[in-house]
């Protein structure tokens, strides 16, 4: 498939020449590698996603608009995409345009006084954060680090992250949006619905158009296009500027004392849901994560070490873990989380600080110690509240994906987290894998509409260069899903969410795979109301298969 | 190495961009965030390291045709090596520059490149320099100094004057201070003259490397013949290529930067600022001089798999990532410069934006790399300062050009700087 010149001329008119290209070589920068990653979809090994036939960068909603009519005249797919990090943002059709959004990347407003913030799609979360601190507030950044679009967490995905404790998952922060539908006609929601200038609230009028607009997960650039957002701003109590100290990549930072990263870790997993529960109760915290077990629980305080010293690299983590004390201090954050407490006033770090103190002393909780050396916490500290690091989800060999995905109460991951560490422990055995601990699981303390909820992911690390391993971390995945489902645990098979829109060739599902997984998901009514709101606004398909639905 | 050896890289990529901005943790700003200038300008993915990897997968399984397009991909490229500093944040097991590099000597050695990279090989082949002009007058710049002319003398040092100092008349004054300078601290030293090839760098990062390799081993042979043991130079372009690159062939002198130098002769007490100099200025780090003036490390050894799939490397790899560049010795001589007040860009250091001068770009794409440059001089301008002071002619050159008659700011070489407190 291609665009006659008829059509490509079209198109160039629009963005001006500049801004389009149909050149398989710059096509080709445009193709997901699935041997890595693709979020809870693969590794596929050597399967790139689909060529696309152009990809344009447009400059302006009015030109975003142009380009989506004429795809609809001419029946032509397209796949919006804002940093494209994830698989889910690639065509998975050939008969598809490419749109990077990369050149909307403007902050179009920072309204100290009502905390919002006004972007377009190509505004990262560092570049955000790094103005809206200017002014006192801070924006939330997804889990997925602050390389991501703001607005694409916001509107298309989930935005699940440290911040969720204090600031809710971004989807929940997402205000007024303007939307170019996938017909090509513009539709401002929320507040935005009343009066041209108000960004300030997601919902209405009538029902909550925030939830039309995105779904369940999130709309994955399966309909239409969001070309502005805003996004509710929270509180900062810091400085102007975050100072940053240290040599690359070991950077960390010091702030005033009413802020303070620690690393807590508990005597069992019902001490550690009885702290996050607590935390709650108590209004307590500014973000916290299961952050570092990520690099096993095995190699984690290896690594670490490895992270907050400049001089060390990878090499020399055989080393490490081989050094005497690894044992002791490792051992001692097996089951963990860190938390960053941020006082508004020094009283109240001082306050938060006491009531951490006694929710650990009735759970049995503790603060580690190894990890409360002045540059560990404030690495943690720079870690957890810039997001700059998360890459490092790649690190070991360019591969990661989570197994045991899972959104649902606190509880719920923790009562199994030792048994899903076990299940993985014994793939591991089989050296495909890198071999963390079993226990690699990384998530968010609370989240969700005021809290009780965590997701879960158990980091699952391969060499994405290596057939063997990409095929065993693709074995693993199937088998635990298999091994959920048999158990009957609803809200998990994370691993496999998104291969039920795209399979291993890279391409769509066909519709009966779909369809199927759709109604035995536990999110089936979801996605039957999903196909009434794309019937109603995509009448002429031009989405792909991300966007769930499921007809009656 | 060659681009297939990074074959395994290009399926490591993990698409994250980082390659596109500084290290986040430094973002201070919207405005001055971005790092690499080739898609800052170009906007399409594959002209930046991650749109690179995939590129060159596409080469090396000749999946598509080597069009123009191409060819501007890998050669707008500067190989500034921002991409290297930011990527290398989270991954130990990726060099993203030096596969930048592979794909353009990939595409060079089968004469793919723009044409004014056939210009400049002729002059270099033809006169030992990429401006054409003939290599009797390299050493021009000397008369009347009274340096020692090693291809008949001997001393310890060689000033290796470099192509941008010795054929750019605007440059004279400032290549003369440093020799000025070199001669009130007794150093015994001298130059090459006619006799000096230009260092290689930057048809090295053009990608011409069996090119770099013919200069720089005839330039290590004069120096072995001369005896001497230390280089000494004024320009960042040739600093790396004596520092990091020629190590490679064999090379084992000592390399230094004038600045190290001053700076060395400051803090020995040698060396006394006299004059004032009232100026609010800021400083640019030259990438060959910041991020890529790190030194040369041998290394053999091999990848190997720990925990299973963990990528290392044993013996452990040395690691550039821009960190233990040349960054204090020019700020310490212009705060011993009295009256300087200097104020700090955003992007500096390891994680300095580029000039826009590098990789052959001011020759072959002048509009996108005077563009490159005037970036740069709006971030300078955001300071407050009034100059620019950089360590580097190319640098200096390409800022200078990018300025015009910009009245209100000016654009200085830091020895034009020394001469003045002098
Ligand atoms: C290594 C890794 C780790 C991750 N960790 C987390 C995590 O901890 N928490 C979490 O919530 N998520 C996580 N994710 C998924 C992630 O949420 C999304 O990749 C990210 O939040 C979205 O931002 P992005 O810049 O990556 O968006 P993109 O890659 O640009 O796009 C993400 C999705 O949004 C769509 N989209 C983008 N822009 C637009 C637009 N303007 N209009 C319409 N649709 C658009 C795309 O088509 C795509 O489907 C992770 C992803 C990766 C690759
Ligand atoms: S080159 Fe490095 S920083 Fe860039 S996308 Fe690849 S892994 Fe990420
Ligand atoms: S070397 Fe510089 S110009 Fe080239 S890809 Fe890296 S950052 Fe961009």
């Amino acid at each position: 498939m291609s665009l006659t010149d008829k059509q490509y001329q079209e198109f160039d008119a629009i963005v001006g020449k500049k801004n389009i290209s149909r050149d398989p070589g710059i096509l080709d920068g445009y193709r997901y590698n699935l041997s890595h990653t693709a979020i809870h979809l693969g590794p596929h090994f050597d399967v790139l996603t689909p060529r696309g036939i152009s990809v344009l960068l447009p400059g302006s909603t009015e030109e975003v608009q142009a380009i989506v009519k004429l795809c609809n005249k001419y029946k032509i797919k397209y796949k919006p995409s804002s940093t494209f990090w994830s698989a889910q943002g690639y065509p998975s059709d050939d008969n598809t345009i490419v749109l990077d959004m990369r050149r909307m990347d403007r902050i179009l407003d920072i309204d100290a006084k009502n905390m919002v913030a006004v972007v377009e799609p190509g505004v990262i979360g560092a570049t955000l954060q790094a103005e809206t601190i200017k002014v006192g507030l801070n924006c939330h950044i997804q889990g997925s680090g602050c390389s991501c679009s703001i607005l694409a967490g916001a509107a298309a995905w989930l935005g699940s992250g440290p911040g969720n404790l204090y600031g809710g998952w971004q989807y929940e922060n997402l205000l007024g949006t303007e939307w170019v539908l996938p017909t090509g006609e513009v539709l401002r929601t929320g507040s935005l619905g009343y009066h041209d200038n108000s960004w300030y609230c997601g919902e209405g009028p009538g029902p909550s158009m925030r939830g039309v607009m995105r779904g369940m997960f999130g709309t994955k650039g399966s309909m239409g296009v969001f070309t502005k957002c805003a996004v509710k701003l929270h509180a900062w109590p810091g400085p102007q500027q975050i100072p940053v100290y240290g040599k690359a990549p070991a950077y960390t930072t010091k702030l005033p004392d009413n802020f303070r990263a620690f690393t807590l870790a508990f005597p069992d997993w019902q001490a550690w849901a009885d702290t996050a529960h607590l935390l709650w109760e108590n209004g307590i915290g500014y973000a916290a994560h299961r952050q570092f077990n990520f690099l096993g629980r095995d190699l984690k305080w290896g690594m670490i070490q490895i992270l907050t010293d400049a001089d060390k690299t990878i090499s020399d983590l055989d080393n490490l873990i081989n050094e005497p004390g690894f044992k002791e201090a490792n051992d001692s954050m097996k089951i963990d989380f860190q938390i960053i407490l941020a006082g508004m006033t020094q009283r109240d770090f001082d306050w938060q600080k006491e009531t951490l103190d006694e929710i650990l002393s009735i759970t049995g909780g503790y603060i580690v110690e190894c990890m409360e050396t002045e540059n560990i916490r404030n690495y943690t500290l720079l870690y957890l509240l810039r997001l700059g690091h998360k890459a490092l989800n790649l690190v070991y060999g360019g591969g990661y994906d989570g197994n045991f995905g899972l959104i649902n109460a606190i509880d719920f991951g923790s009562q199994r987290a030792e048994e899903v560490g076990d299940f993985k422990r014994e793939w591991e055995k089989k050296g495909q894998i890198v071999a963390g601990g079993g226990d690699c699981m990384m998530g968010p303390i609370g989240g969700q509409g005021g809290g009780g909820t965590g997701l879960w992911e158990n980091f699952t690390c391969f060499d994405s260069a290596d057939k063997n391993s990409t095929d065993g971390a693709l074995a693993f995945f199937d088998a635990s899903f298999e091994y959920t489902k048999s158990k009957g645990w609803s809200g998990c098979g994370f691993e496999k969410l998104n291969s039920m829109a795209r399979g291993y060739d890279g391409y769509a599902t066909p519709k009966e795979v779909r369809d199927q997984g759709h109604a035995n998901s536990p999110f089936a009514p979801a996605f039957r109301y999903q196909a009434k709101v794309y019937r109603s606004v995509n009448s002429n398909d031009m989405g792909d298969a991300y966007y769930e639905i499921l007809e009656d | 190495m060659a681009l297939k050896d990074y074959a395994k890289e290009i399926e490591r990529c993990s698409a994250c961009s980082y390659c596109k901005w500084i290290p986040f943790d430094h973002v201070k700003s919207w405005r001055f965030a971005k790092n690499c200038p080739s898609i800052d300008y170009y906007n399409f993915n594959n002209y930046s390291a991650r749109g690179r990897y995939l590129t060159s997968r596409s080469i090396l399984r000749d999946e598509v045709k080597i069009t123009d397009e191409i060819i501007d991909i890998a050669h707008t490229c500067l190989t500034c090596g921002a991409c290297d500093v930011s990527c290398k944040i989270c991954r130990y097991n990726l060099e993203p520059l030096e596969m930048v590099r592979e794909l353009k000597a990939e595409l060079a050695a089968k004469g793919n490149y723009p044409e004014a990279h056939k210009v400049m090989l002729k002059n270099i082949k033809e006169e030992a320099n990429i401006f054409g002009i003939s290599r009797k007058r390299r050493g021009e710049w000397a008369e009347g100094l009274n340096i020692k002319d090693l291809t008949k003398e001997k001393a310890e040092v060689v000033f290796h004057a470099g192509c941008s100092y010795s054929y750019d008349k605007k440059l004279s004054g400032t290549v003369k201070t440093a020799v000025e300078i070199l001669n009130n601290a007794g150093v015994d030293f001298g130059i090459m003259g006619d006799a000096e090839m230009c260092c290689g760098a930057k048809i090295h990062s053009m990608g011409h490397h069996s090119e770099f390799d013919r200069l720089a081993k005839a330039n290590i042979a004069l120096w072995k013949r001369a005896g001497v043991t230390t280089i000494v130079t004024a320009c960042a372009d040739g600093y790396h290529a004596f520092k990091r690159l020629y190590p490679e062939l064999g090379s084992n002198f000592t390399v230094l930067h004038i600045v190290e130098y001053i700076d060395q002769l400051i803090r020995e007490g040698k060396l006394t600022f006299s004059n004032e100099v009232p100026m609010t200025i800021t400083y640019h780090d030259p990438c060959h001089l910041g991020r890529q003036g790190e030194s040369y490390e041998a290394w053999e050894g091999e990848e190997q798999k720990y925990k299973n799939q963990i990528v290392v490397h044993s013996p452990k790899k040395p690691r550039y990532n821009g960190i233990n560049g040349i960054y204090d010795e020019p700020r310490n001589i212009l705060n011993a410069i009295p009256g300087i007040e200097l104020r700090e860009m955003e992007r500096i250091r390891e994680f300095s934006y580029c000039c826009g001068a590098g990789g052959g770009a001011r020759e072959s794409y002048p509009e996108y790399s005077q563009w490159v440059a005037g970036e740069r001089l709006e971030e300078a301008k955001a300071t407050g300062a009034e100059t620019l002071v950089t360590a580097c002619p190319w640098c200096k050159t390409n800022f200078t050009d990018s300025l015009g008659d910009n009245a209100g700011f000016s654009v200085v070489d830091i020895l034009d700087l020394v001469r003045m407190a002098l």
